[in-house]
């Protein structure tokens, strides 16, 4: 006696469901090529989105404005001023290392963008997520997970303010 | 062995070499694809660095479908 059949003819359900599971999980050469094709395309449309953030983002920072981020008296030696730039949606944090040297640094850890703190007797920014650390001379990485330094901004005195300055050309080439 | 059974075997290793040649083309297109992101993340990055990932990438999914209907075309006939 086969699968599914009876003396007087198959059954009920195997009318009503023909397929047996084995051809229903069947795959054709057909299929399988049309899925790593279609893999394919996918890899393409995530290196064009990366590329094309790439590009934007560059592309906005070149078109954003100076910014006056702080007066110079806002902040003692060793302190420090939360601001965003160039959007509201880019956390940075301004240092002011000595009486006219300030730097200013995205607060997103360059590993898992936890907003990085200042520790200024240590003369380090600190991401308490992985404890990160970075130098708060250039942003470059210190110790922890971190592989790249933290995204540095241009930074200028003028009128008793302190600007903040789009990067200039020669810093994308 | 018949001659026809011959061709069919000789056609069996063509399809597995085309076969194992696109899985390796979307290997490749995977780490391009983590160089751009990479490339994304990192702002000292030159932008060549993901264009030219994207051109290599197109360049290979170009040449998966051509390897896929090469595949299909040998399957048929």
């Amino acid at each position: 006696m086969g699968h599914g059949s009876h003396p007087s003819g198959p059954v009920r359900w195997r009318q009503d469901f023909p397929i047996s599971s084995d051809d229903d999980s069947y795959a054709t050469r057909l299929e399988f090529t049309k899925f790593l094709g279609l893999t394919s395309i996918a890899f393409l449309f995530g290196t064009f989105v990366a590329a094309g953030r790439k590009t934007w983002r560059r592309w906005a920072a070149r078109q954003s404005a100076s910014t006056s981020v702080a007066g110079i008296s806002e902040l003692e030696v060793g302190g420090y001023k939360l601001f965003r730039y160039p959007s509201v949606d880019d956390p940075c944090i301004l240092l002011r290392r000595g009486p006219s040297e300030f730097v200013a640094f995205n607060q997103n850890c360059s590993h898992l963008a936890c907003p990085v703190h200042f520790e200024a007797a240590a003369g380090q920014l600190l991401c308490p997520c992985h404890v990160g650390v970075f130098s708060a001379d250039d942003g470059r990485p210190l110790a922890g997970p971190p592989r790249r330094g933290l995204e540095k901004f241009t930074v200028s005195v003028r009128d008793g303010q302190v600007w903040v300055e789009p990067p200039s050309a020669e810093e994308f080439a | 062995m018949s001659p026809h059974t011959r061709l069919r075997h000789r056609m069996h290793v063509v399809l597995h070499m085309a076969m194992t040649f696109v899985i390796t083309i979307l290997l490749a297109q995977l780490w391009l694809f983590t160089v751009a992101l990479e490339a994304m993340e990192s702002r000292d990055a030159p932008e060549t660095i993901v264009v030219a990932a994207l051109v290599v990438s197109f360049l290979g999914c170009s040449a998966v479908w051509l390897l896929i209907r090469f595949f299909l075309r040998a399957e048929k006939s």
